[in-house]
């Protein structure tokens, strides 16, 4: 698809609008897929998709003929996913303590003496991965689903976040410290 | 054995496809960070990719046509941007001309607003009468030098004789023309004074008989008896310095 892209780019700074279709129909599902583990929202995964494309057009006058579309496009939706998260505080709904308070970390999880149900665990584990990743920032967050959930590098983390490799790193280092701190709980249970 | 820290286990984790490094042959060795490294990935084992809701067949197109009616043609946009930069190129020279233009005009105000400061600007008759005074000073600088060569002229020296006479006929004429103009105004002791000093300047240019030793005493006397060079430097003294530079030169020459 790669000489395609490049073809049909060609035709879109040429003024055939309409070729720039075809990159957005062959590159929605995969920036789909990425914005919803990101967001962890299906209204806001399909905003940053649209957010994205709209971004890419404006640029794309400025895209390397070298570099590939799928990449290119790959990094604009990471930067308006994390806007997308950006904007919602993350003391938000369902919130776990912040992992600079330890002793906070202690989440109070459905006492497993109440009735064993391993359902119940289980949706209970959903939640509470969930509080966990909305515990992180949006950067960590990201970092961590790029590193974790997308197995990018460390490098396509930092160049997607626009910072150096090493802040990328650590980024990722601090998201799964977090993580794990909200999940000690669960360690006992299982 | 120093174990590995949480952010080796993690980056070991993360890497653990990649060739062997010495986080992971130490992983081999110690069984405590072995324990550590599993129980890392227990953890993170919980994070497993969750399946985003699957999206039809048609959502790429149904996003392309959300956006279609929003995009601009580039070619359109291309051609937007040079009009837009014609029209600042335009309002920068423009604006560049005003100000030129401005700058010219306060210039001129500036010019006129000046004192004049050019002869021109002068009525006619002060003009001339600045004339007269240059004229004057110069000739009497000249008078002033050819009396004191005439007072230290040696009578016996045949080549003083001949410079002396021609400067002196050279003086005359313009001695004549000089008088005439002091006669026009009211300065007795200037007029007098330059009376005396054609008389003399006549003799000098004309002596009967020829410039001889004898002439040329008799006038250094007649000269000396009447104080003419003294009262040439003073009437010179009076008359607005206009070329200081050649006024001290002559000064110093009389010395």
């Amino acid at each position: 698809m790669g000489k395609n892209d490049h073809a049909a780019i060609s035709a879109i700074l040429a003024g055939d609008k309409e070729a720039y279709g075809a990159l957005v129909i062959h590159h929605s599902q995969s920036l789909f897929r990425l914005a919803f583990r990101i967001t962890g929202n299906e209204a806001d995964a399909e905003d940053v998709v649209q957010e994205a494309f709209l971004r890419g057009y404006r640029k794309l006058d400025s895209f390397e003929s070298r570099s590939d579309f799928g990449t290119w496009i790959y990094r604009i939706a990471v930067r308006c996913a994390l806007d997308k998260i950006g904007g919602h505080p993350a003391d938000e709904i369902g919130r776990v303590a912040g992992a600079d308070d330890p002793e906070q970390d202690e989440v109070q999880v459905a006492d497993g003496a109440a009735g064993p149900d391993r359902l119940l665990l289980s949706g209970e584990i959903a939640a509470l991965q969930e509080r966990a990743l909305h515990n992180l920032t949006p950067a960590e967050r990201t970092a961590f689903v790029l590193r974790h959930l997308e197995d990018r590098t460390i490098a396509e983390i930092a160049s997607a976040l626009g910072i150096e490799p090493n802040t990328a790193k650590q980024t990722v280092f601090r998201a799964v410290q977090k993580l794990r701190r909200c999940l000690a709980p669960l360690r006992v249970k299982i | 054995m120093k174990h590995l820290t949480e952010e080796e286990l993690i980056e070991c984790f993360y890497n653990k496809n990649k060739a062997a490094n010495r986080a992971s042959r130490h992983l081999e060795d110690c069984v405590a960070c072995a324990e550590a490294c599993a129980a890392l990935e227990s953890d993170l084992a919980l994070f497993t990719p969750a399946e985003p809701p699957a999206r039809d067949a048609d959502y790429g197109a149904r996003v392309w046509a959300s956006l279609s009616g929003s995009l601009p043609r580039f070619e359109a946009s291309k051609r937007r941007w040079p009009r837009i930069s014609i029209w600042s190129g335009l309002s920068y020279a423009a604006a560049c001309a005003l100000l030129i233009a401005c700058a010219f005009y306060a210039g001129r105000l500036w010019e006129h607003r000046q004192p004049p400061i050019t002869a021109a600007k002068q009525s006619p008759s002060e003009a001339k009468q600045r004339v007269v005074l240059v004229l004057l000073g110069d000739h009497l600088d000249r008078s002033e030098r050819l009396l004191v060569e005439l007072k230290h002229a040696d009578a016996d020296s045949a080549e003083v004789v001949s410079p002396l006479r021609d400067e002196a006929r050279s003086l005359l004429t313009a001695n004549r023309i000089c008088r005439q103009e002091v006669k026009q105004q009211d300065d007795p002791a200037l007029a007098e004074a330059l009376d005396r000093l054609e008389t003399l300047l006549a003799e000098l240019a004309n002596p009967r008989g020829g410039l001889n030793a004898a002439a040329l005493t008799r006038l250094q006397n007649e000269m000396n008896s009447n104080s003419l060079l003294f009262e040439v430097r003073i009437l010179r003294s009076r008359i607005p310095d206009q070329q200081p530079a050649e006024n001290s030169r002559s000064k110093g020459g009389t010395i």
